[in-house]
């Protein structure tokens, strides 16, 4: 069959909704979409030909400079496949704590999606709240870590700084007024009437288009797929008794709501962690040894997956990394975005699917 | 300095149109600007509105260590841009590299090669307050007398 397209329309590389350069390439039949296509490679830096043959020292402060955004969970993973290389065991405080920063970490990177959702789709006073919301977070995990972005907080054997009983406590009372503001902020997004136009329906993608995709994270799970999430499988959020939250709709709605559930989960899972923190050092001994691993952990937008082989003096002799957005990206752009009614739900689609494209290409 | 000159500088003063481009960064700093559009530090109180369009910008924000595919286009966004202009550079990544000048590295810094920079923010990555700073002490410092200075 002929395919008859009214015009191809490129979105990006620099475009008002995108925080980073990604172009789409979009054709069209009258407004609806027929075909969309992904075009990387603005950001690619190279990060794994840098990494190659540096000492762990090095590696580890260029791993959480894949992605800013969610540079803790970047750092936690490396450090962890790195303990695991090596058998160095974490003393439980300085675990519960790493939950804690990483949790703090997800919490301001889903308001940032979310605050970047609701930007795209022009309801800027929502989109200014969440922003609000997430400098508090932000402020939290500077009085942990020392640092707003880069973070650098885990070593290998534990974590560089403790929590200290003050900081605890104002910890717990800012999260909750993050709680109470968000129940608010919610409710305007649940209940909004246009916002339910421009997000009910568009942009929907099935629970077996999800799963054939490979789709990771916040994106999968609003599809209805269970077990992706692997936080179920990390020793210490098993401890803390995490549960996967899923979402069967599978539209933009439905994304950007599932974040929000993940946020108030985040907040219960610091509240618990911070309650139930147990006494004694929060950094051991170790020497990283040679080996060859790969590990996963769940980033703020799925899974995130290094492999590392050491050799005795802990140098990186070669490193794979495979981060959750690549997925998503391809899965919006051959899934959610097709048939779509106008032009402007692409960009909030694709928004909705929270890309990241430094994670992505590195 | 003329009427015209002297109403020119204090309506420029107050109204400077900001676009940012990430030309491979890790971007903590993408996020750390927009952070500054959070009603915490409020960046439009002091009359500078984030577009995002190059051809209505004053003030260009570059982040990022250049990467091969931008080496032109950064060019090209740079002449788009309507005089008087001024680039502020956010962040060690257009500074020096950061992290990503070393043997293996795909991108070429710094941004001065290709693009004149007027100020430049350190950081990795600089905080809010410290980039809105940037932009209201340098922007009034480029504008001001324009006309004048070129004639």
């Amino acid at each position: 069959m002929k395919k008859t397209v009214d015009v191809s329309i490129p979105l990006g590389p620099m475009h008002p909704c995108w925080k980073e350069p990604v172009r789409l390439k979009c054709e069209t039949a009258g407004e609806r979409v027929l075909h969309t296509e992904v075009e990387l490679g603005y950001m690619k830096k190279g990060i794994e030909r840098i990494m190659r043959g540096r000492p762990w020292q090095e590696v580890m402060f260029l791993a959480e400079r894949v992605c800013g955004i969610c540079s803790v969970v970047h750092n936690m993973v490396f450090i962890e496949a790195m303990e695991l290389i090596s058998d160095i065991a974490v003393p439980p405080r300085a675990a519960y704590l790493r939950v804690v920063a990483n949790e703090l970490d997800r919490v301001a990177s889903h308001i940032l999606a979310n605050f970047s959702y609701c930007y795209t789709i022009e309801h800027e006073t929502l989109a200014m709240y969440l922003l609000n919301t997430r400098e508090r977070v932000l402020d939290n995990l500077e009085r942990l870590t020392g640092s707003r972005i880069n973070t650098a907080y885990m070593i290998p054997g534990g974590v560089r700084f403790d929590l200290l009983p003050e900081d605890a406590a104002t910890m717990l009372a800012d999260l909750a007024k993050v709680e109470e503001e968000l129940k608010r902020y919610v409710q305007i997004f649940e209940s909004g009437p246009l916002i339910g136009l421009r997000s009910r329906g568009i942009g929907y993608m099935s629970r077996e288009d999800a799963i054939r995709a490979h789709t990771v994270g916040p994106t999968a799970r609003a599809s209805g797929v269970e077990d992706c999430d692997l936080r179920l499988r990390h020793p210490t959020y098993r401890a803390l008794g995490f549960e996967q939250v899923t979402r069967t709709e599978g539209d933009n709605f439905a994304r950007v709501m599932l974040r929000f559930q993940e946020v108030f989960q985040s907040i219960d899972l610091i509240r618990k962690c911070v309650d139930t923190l147990p006494a004694g050092h929060i950094r051991g001994g170790g020497l990283c040894r040679a080996g060859e691993v790969s590990y996963s952990g769940e980033a703020p937008r799925g899974e995130l997956t290094y492999t590392i082989k050491t050799d005795d003096f802990g140098r990186v002799l070669d490193i794979a990394i495979r981060t959750p957005s690549i997925m998503n990206i391809e899965a919006c752009a051959h899934y959610m975005v097709v048939n779509a009614t106008s032009i402007a739900d692409v960009t909030s689609t694709f928004i909705s699917s929270d890309p990241c494209i430094a994670c992505n290409e590195r | 300095m003329s009427i015209l000159q002297s109403i020119k500088n204090a309506v420029r003063s107050r109204s400077i149109h900001v676009s940012y481009i990430d030309v491979g960064s890790c971007n903590g700093c993408d996020i750390e600007v927009l952070a500054c559009l959070a009603p915490r530090y409020d960046i439009e109180q002091y009359g500078i509105y984030v577009h995002n369009n190059p051809r209505e910008a004053d003030v260009l924000l570059v982040i990022g260590s250049v990467t091969p595919q931008w080496e032109d286009k950064l060019r090209n966004i740079w002449e788009k841009i309507p005089a008087p202009k001024a680039a502020i550079a956010i962040g060690n990544c257009p500074i020096s590299g950061c992290v990503y000048a070393r043997k293996g590295s795909l991108t070429t810094p710094p941004v001065k090669n290709y693009i004149p920079i007027a100020a430049e923010v350190p950081g990795c990555p600089p905080r809010p307050t410290e980039i809105l700073s940037a932009i209201l002490s340098v922007a009034p410092l480029i504008f001001k007398d324009y006309e004048e200075k070129q004639s």
